[in-house]
């Protein structure tokens, strides 16, 4: 195989990484601060995207041409409404279960996300069918031999370094993130001291899903389409990677999602001629490492006291 | 119950529990007949002023009663009214269709009952086992000519073989989270199909009718001058295997092996320190479950007389664990009644048949959240109705 | 002198960099009650833990009559004859009160599946026989709660929960005992009540051995025969109460002095 094509292929698995890491940074800081897992990640990820979409639409009706006003708009409405949609599911439907059995948190989730998921397919117009996502970002193309580097993937994938970057600095520099790390050591102990557990919940939700909807815009602005079930496929390969980077452990869940990228590049690249089946090796990946791994390359923490 | 039984006089009369049956079934059979949506909501308001009555003078208490303590007056009543629903449409395809979907359904659902509703072990890929029986089926039965009744027990088979290689994870871990193995392969099943042209991609595999013994299940025929619907034959059959696996299902929860499952899912520190080998009981229940999802599958396949992707999706999985939560976790009654109004249910009202994946999203959403014990709550072990300790 | 029943030799146990247990020696002859007892996180539960086989030992060995049961599966320990309470009580609230102690009887009971679903009759028989067993030893405890064997024990107050969970780790007739703070939420009556049962089990089942996790020292007074005490994960004294209430170190543990 000659260089530039694989070049073009690292190029694409870098990009699958980010997006997979993206959603799975969100998986990560809800079980860090409330132990649990949120299975409708994914589809408030299809939301978001799809709020982006009608904002777009919106503008263009208005008469606002300017692409990079368009892109701000789309990104600042799509995380902004995911946000407030994240720390609204909290609130309303998570945290009122807080005593009861993890699992019907999970099936409580799960059955959101169909809500949501359905939603976008039975209410948005045409719902059903994939959608064509504009390019919004210069496309300018630098050719390096038969590698070409377009200037918008390059723009995304420079974005998305900037927001994992900014996830760790609010992390680790700012008081929220210190709360939130607190929260995530343990509950009581922050609680005593003086920590508003229920609005750091709230904020984390936030902006798990605020991020979530960001990965989203950035997959439409990639693949170009989007459609009512995106979520779902990022979702369990989101959820997967966090779980095999460790669940509650923000730098293994970003590894996680690269690892998976990476993987599932490399079975279309080893197996050309199965390119339908670029989906069933996505998840039998999947499978295969929560075989290998199901508790995470990087150990949990433990929670249960006997 | 023990103290229920011990206030039930032998001579009671136990006439509140046969008007629940035959109302039931009289309900049933006029909601399957009614032609348009009007109709059809009628029946249900009737339906429900009528519950609402019987809960009112005391007749549904009575009749509770009496199931818990003589639970054969409902068991075959059950039966009973599944026959009298079938004479009532015996020559009419679509009503039985829809009731053999149901006992389907059932079957399925009842396996499901057994992985999540006992042992703990989710399944979120319910209809892909289904639809593992269904292709294994349509394989056997288009290239081979292996008997048909053994052709559904490999359908099964299939399904339970596959499941053991999924539970592997699931074992190795103690969380919840390796429901998300289950989720991906629902998703990689119906992928896989769409791209496999040898299973006839996206349209499918048709496949012949089932043939016991040289009857041919796909032929109408005559008794007594009286002609009936092929389908018939599938409800009869559908009829015994929900039977059989309604049966097994309650014994199972009334032995050992019932507490066992019960201590795996409740607490598997304490039960692994009383000598509970959890991986042995989550692999037990998780096959048998399969197994039951794939015999029905086989067995709907056969019916419908061809297969497609497009029954087998993650949305279907997540139907059938409605099925299992409105019902209410564990309880086998609980799996009937959601059963038949699930599947039933959006086939009348062609305007939710669209909407029933979120309608079912919301009402489970609904039930975990202000009556997570379901619609018929599981109540206490009983190993015996109507033993006392001496 | 015969062979101890239960034999710890420098047991270990770290969490990270955490060390809970740290090379504990501890011998039980057969028919003792011991106490083990310790300022909270001193390692008391972590050596239950450890030696019930949840948790896996960092070093050390723990021989019990005589056989290595050093991480043996919490199973296997199990069927060796070890049966333990926990210290927040782990029924299944759910269940009844014979359901939850028939958990205990697992391993005697026939779990085939031939046998539980086809075989009702002999099914049957072998759960009359369960049930009277099991029945004649919650009365050993109290006999009112005996004829309510079928109601869930979700609904009883703590003292016949800790009573059929006691039931349930008895049922099986193990060699040793270990009970994880018996005392905890409840009252000094329900607790005083409780103690009592515990002795007069302990009478009727002759040869049963008991290690006792308190906090009460009224308890461990009153029903050991000898203690251990622990702080950070090491024994600092050993004997009779009286010995140990006296001992200077143990004093400092529990009052905190440097």
């Amino acid at each position: 195989m000659d260089a530039g094509l694989l070049a073009q292929f690292v190029a694409n698995g870098l990009m699958l990484g980010m997006m997979y890491a993206l959603v799975a940074v969100g998986f990560t800081l809800f079980f860090g601060v409330l132990d649990v897992i949120k299975f409708s990640h994914g589809d408030v990820l299809t939301v978001g995207t799809f709020a982006g979409f009608s904002t777009f639409l919106g503008l263009k009706a208005i008469g606002v041409a300017n692409p990079w006003v368009q892109v701000a708009a789309v990104m600042l409405i799509a995380c902004g409404a995911m946000a407030i949609l994240g720390a609204l599911i909290a609130r309303y439907l998570v945290m009122p279960l807080k005593g009861a059995p993890a699992l019907n948190v999970l099936l409580l989730t799960l059955m959101l996300g169909t809500v949501l998921r359905e939603s976008v397919r039975l209410f948005f117009p045409d719902g059903a069918n994939p959608k064509p996502f504009p390019k919004l970002l210069p496309t300018d193309a630098l050719a390096l031999g038969s590698f070409t580097l377009r200037l918008d993937s390059a723009i995304l994938f420079v974005a998305g370094l900037a927001v994992i970057v900014a996830i760790h600095l609010l992390i680790n520099r700012t008081k929220l993130g210190l709360a939130i790390r607190a929260v995530a050591q343990d509950e009581e102990t922050a609680k005593t001291m003086g920590i508003n557990f229920t609005l750091i919940v709230l904020a984390t939700f936030a902006l798990g899903s605020g991020v979530a909807a960001f990965a989203g815009i950035m997959n439409g602005l990639y693949y170009n389409e989007i459609n009512f079930g995106m979520g779902l496929l990022l979702g369990v390969i989101g959820f997967s990677a966090a779980i095999i980077g460790g669940l509650g452990n923000i730098y293994g869940a970003i590894l996680g999602g690269f690892l998976f990228a990476a993987l599932q590049t490399l079975s279309v690249v080893a197996l050309p001629f199965a390119s339908a089946y670029k989906d069933v090796f996505a998840f039998a990946v999947v499978i295969v490492l929560m075989t290998i791994w199901p508790t995470g390359l990087i150990a949990e923490k433990t929670s249960e006291r006997v | 119950m023990v103290p229920e039984s011990s206030s039930l006089s032998p001579s009671e009369s136990l006439w509140p529990a046969f008007a629940a049956i035959a109302g039931a079934t009289l309900f049933a059979i006029v909601f399957m007949w009614a032609e348009t949506e009007a109709y059809v909501l009628g029946a249900i308001a009737a339906a429900a002023a009528c519950a609402w009555a019987a809960r009112r003078f005391g007749v549904s208490a009575r009749a509770a009663r009496i199931f818990a303590t003589r639970e054969k007056v409902l068991d075959w009543g059950a039966i009973a009214g599944t026959l009298v629903l079938l004479a009532a449409f015996h020559e009419e395809h679509f009503p039985l269709l829809m009731t053999a979907t149901v006992l389907l359904y059932l079957v399925a659902c009842l396996g499901l009952n057994i992985q999540f509703g006992y042992a703990g072990v989710l399944n979120f890929a319910a209809a892909a086992f289904f639809g593992v029986g269904g292709y294994t089926a349509a394989v056997l039965i288009r290239h081979t000519g292996i008997p048909h009744p053994i052709v559904l027990l490999i359908g099964g088979a299939m399904a339970a073989l596959i499941g053991l290689v999924l539970v592997l994870p699931v074992l190795r871990t103690r969380g919840h989270y390796a429901a998300v193995i289950t989720i991906a392969f629902a998703i990689l099943f119906r992928t896989f199909l769409e791209v496999n042209d040898a299973l006839g991609g996206p349209q499918g595999l048709k496949l012949p009718g089932l043939q016991v013994f040289g009857w041919n299940f796909n032929r109408n025929f005559e008794i007594a001058g009286i002609g009936l619907s092929f389908y018939v034959n599938y409800v009869l059959l559908a009829l015994a295997l929900a039977a059989v696996a309604f049966a097994l299902t309650r014994r199972l929860e009334r032995s050992w092996i019932g507490l066992t499952l019960d201590a795996v899912r409740l607490d598997e520190t304490a039960a692994a320190c009383f000598g509970v080998h959890l991986a042995r009981w989550k692999a037990l229940s998780f096959t048998l479950g399969n197994f039951m999802a794939g015999v029905a599958g086989a067995v709907y396949a056969l019916m419908l007389g061809f297969i497609a992707p497009s029954n087998f999706t993650f949305g279907d999985s997540l139907i059938m664990v409605s099925i299992v939560l409105l019902g209410g976790i564990g309880n086998p009654w609980g799996v009937v009644l959601a059963s038949a109004i699930v599947v039933v249910l959006p086939e009348k009202l062609q305007l939710i048949q669209e909407y029933r994946f979120i309608l079912y999203a919301t009402m489970v959403i609904l039930v975990l959240l202000f009556r997570p014990e379901g619609l018929l709550p599981r109540r206490l072990r009983v190993y015996f109705p109507g033993w006392n300790p001496k | 002198m015969t062979a101890p029943l239960l034999k710890l030799s420098g047991f270990t146990r770290t969490f990270g960099g955490l060390v809970a247990l740290d090379h504990l020696d501890l011998e039980l002859t057969e028919g003792e009650i011991l106490g083990l007892i310790g300022p909270n996180g001193s390692g008391k539960t972590t050596t239950f833990n450890v030696l019930t086989g949840i948790y896996a030992a960092s070093e050390g060995r723990a021989e019990f009559q005589g056989q290595d049961i050093t991480n043996l599966s919490a199973q296997g320990v199990c069927e060796r004859g070890v049966a333990r309470t926990f210290q927040r009580s782990r029924l299944c609230l759910s269940l009844s009160i014979f359901d939850n102690i028939m958990i205990g009887k697992h391993v005697r009971l026939d779990r085939g599946l031939v046998f539980n679903l086809f075989r009702r009759r002999a099914f049957a028989a072998e759960f009359e026989a369960a049930f009277a067993e099991a029945r004649d030893l919650v009365r050993l405890f109290d006999p009112p709660l005996a004829g309510r064997m079928f109601e869930s024990i979700g609904a009883f107050p703590m003292i016949d929960r800790r009573r059929i969970e006691i039931c349930r780790a008895l049922i099986n007739r193990p060699k040793l005992l270990l009970l994880d703070e018996p005392s905890a939420g409840m009252t000094e009556d329900e607790t005083r009540q409780l103690m009592d049962d515990i002795l007069t089990v302990k009478m009727r089942l002759a040869g049963l051995s008991i290690v006792v996790i308190e906090h009460e020292m009224g308890i461990i007074e009153r029903i050991t025969n000898r203690c251990a005490v622990l702080n950070f994960g090491r024994k600092i004294a050993e004997g009779t109460y009286r010995e140990v209430a006296a001992d200077r170190q143990v004093q400092e543990a529990y009052l905190g002095v440097e």
